[in-house]
């Protein structure tokens, strides 16, 4: 059986697809701490709180030509997301959990043996902790194993995005093992010393870290309640950080002048009328803005809204969270620099290319930020729309609009081909026209297409 | 010398400094807890005066 491209690093076992299912395989050596897992009850109780992935044990594993071992069947997840692609509070809420189900597996004798962001996946609208295979037996006297880990791969972003810029936390996509200390202390401003969690987590660290040549002797001193105040003290100082404020052109986008509210409702009943037409069950709402849009949709109807723009990505994420709207899962995507397939190999973590995919895909005043403000010719924007999903709902802007006029006031106008009879030309090759509607009384366009089968 | 460290994982000194920040933690929750005590010292009869009166008139 065949592993999954991200399932190398564990000995323990890894995941593998049969049949379009994922799986995974537990190794025999690993068979002492899963037993653990399960007797001691922690399993239950996290998977009831909702912290950890639920499975069913596989009896019949003859089909999957093991010889010796467990399989186990998880709970599917329908998109995977990667760290690198959530926001400030995404980030937070996932170190909150990792640190959480590090201090209930405490209580049960058995400790978290990796923090990485990998772990965790948003699944209706909350983390959930997806590696079954990351606990293992408490060792009294040890420190926590994961704690070096867990300061890379949280807290630095974390930090990033609290005392720098929020996009920061994009250099994970370059260090998707952990941000370096010395990183990490050059790039904080001094002041972030003044801070006790991050002199001591941080910067103390950073001096101390790959300085230690030879283990001393007598590193077993370590107290059980020594590991739960460690604990306990990185949840109160993960719990206080805040995103660093900066204003974006996106902030109040349909408050501005000229898009108001006629606008919006007419674009709004547009889009209702359209979609009520049309059978779907998932949807990808591109440059979602604050997913005004994507809240239009039921609760049954899977929704990935993206945007480039944090704030109203985290924004997006802060609303779901209080309302309860879990069908939708906002991610941070910038479409002229998508996530690129990154890792060993360039197979580990897919492109998000590869994995956004939908019935149905909104590309809402959308099009002329590809095709002015980038370069993007229309013909290069049907031909990556068009594998993205079977409809698409897409809002032409002319050159007479206003928000054009503000992208080509500071550059020569070169968008020759940028008319509404050749975006209608160029989109026809590719799809199959169902409606076409003017929005309110601007001079916008709307269209629902199917693509050509 | 930046060679060298290549062979030494960068969470190695992780256990001094899990100690120290432990017992800096610990010393800290001390604090707190002795101050959440002497708070709750203080407000709490304030309360139960509050409440006596309630209960007077």
């Amino acid at each position: 059986m065949q592993s999954h491209p991200a399932s190398y690093r564990d000995t323990s076992g890894f995941v593998f697809k049969h049949n379009g299912q994922f799986y995974r395989y537990i190794h025999p050596n690993y068979q002492v701490y899963y037993t653990q897992l399960i007797n001691s009850g922690l399993y239950d109780e996290l998977v009831k709180n909702g912290k950890l992935i639920a499975h069913r044990e596989i009896t019949e594993t003859a089909k999957f030509n093991f010889t010796e071992g467990r399989v186990l069947l998880p709970q599917q997840i329908s998109f995977i997301s990667y760290p690198y692609e959530w926001s400030f509070d995404m980030w937070k809420d996932a170190a909150l959990l990792t640190l959480q189900i590090a201090m209930a597996s405490l209580k049960k004798e058995m400790i978290l043996k990796d923090a990485t962001p990998f772990n965790v996946q948003f699944v209706n609208g909350k983390p959930l902790f997806i590696d079954t295979l990351s606990f293992e037996n408490y060792v009294q006297g040890k420190s926590w194993v994961a704690y070096h880990q867990f300061t890379e791969c949280f807290l630095a972003p974390l930090l990033l995005m609290h005392y720098c810029h929020p996009d920061t936390a994009k250099l994970f996509t370059v260090y998707p093992n952990g941000i370096p200390m010395d990183v990490l202390v050059s790039l904080l401003p001094k002041r972030s010393k003044w801070n006790i969690n991050t002199l001591l987590h941080v910067h103390l660290q950073a001096k101390f870290s790959g300085k230690q040549k030879q283990k001393p002797a007598g590193e077993n001193n370590f107290s059980k309640q020594k590991m739960g105040l460690l604990l306990k003290g990185l949840e109160s100082f993960v719990q206080k950080l805040s995103p660093k404020k900066v204003k974006t052109t996106w902030d109040d986008y349909y408050t501005g002048t000229i898009l108001g509210d006629d606008y919006l409702a007419a674009k709004t009943a547009l889009v209702e009328s359209f979609i009520n037409d049309i059978a779907f069950k998932t949807v990808i709402d591109l440059g979602a803005n604050d997913g005004h849009f994507s809240l239009l949709f039921g609760n049954d109807i899977a929704v990935i809204a993206t945007d480039a723009d944090h704030n109203s990505i985290n924004d997006l994420y802060r609303k779901i969270k209080a309302t309860g709207r879990a069908n939708i899962l906002p991610l941070i995507n910038n479409l002229t620099t998508p996530s690129p397939a990154i890792g060993w190999n360039n197979t580990e973590r897919e492109s998000i290319a590869v994995r956004l995919k939908a019935d149905l895909v909104l590309a809402l005043a959308l099009v002329h930020h590809l095709a002015i403000a980038n370069n993007v010719p229309l013909g290069l924007i049907a031909d990556w729309l068009q594998p993205m999903g079977e409809y698409l709902i897409i809002e032409f802007v002319p050159k007479s609009d206003e928000k054009v006029k503000l992208l080509l006031q500071n550059r020569k106008d070169i968008f020759d081909d940028y008319t509404f009879e050749n975006f209608k030309f160029i989109f026809a090759q590719k799809y199959k026209l169902i409606k076409e509607e003017k929005v309110g009384n601007t001079n916008r366009v709307l269209f629902l297409m199917k693509r050509n089968a | 010398m930046h060679f060298f460290f290549v062979y030494i994982d960068p969470g190695s000194g992780s256990y001094i400094l899990q100690m120290i920040i432990a017992a800096v933690l610990g010393v800290s929750f001390f604090f707190k807890n002795f101050w959440l005590a002497i708070k709750a010292f203080f407000l709490g009869k304030k309360t139960k005066k509050e409440n006596d009166k309630d209960t007077v008139e």
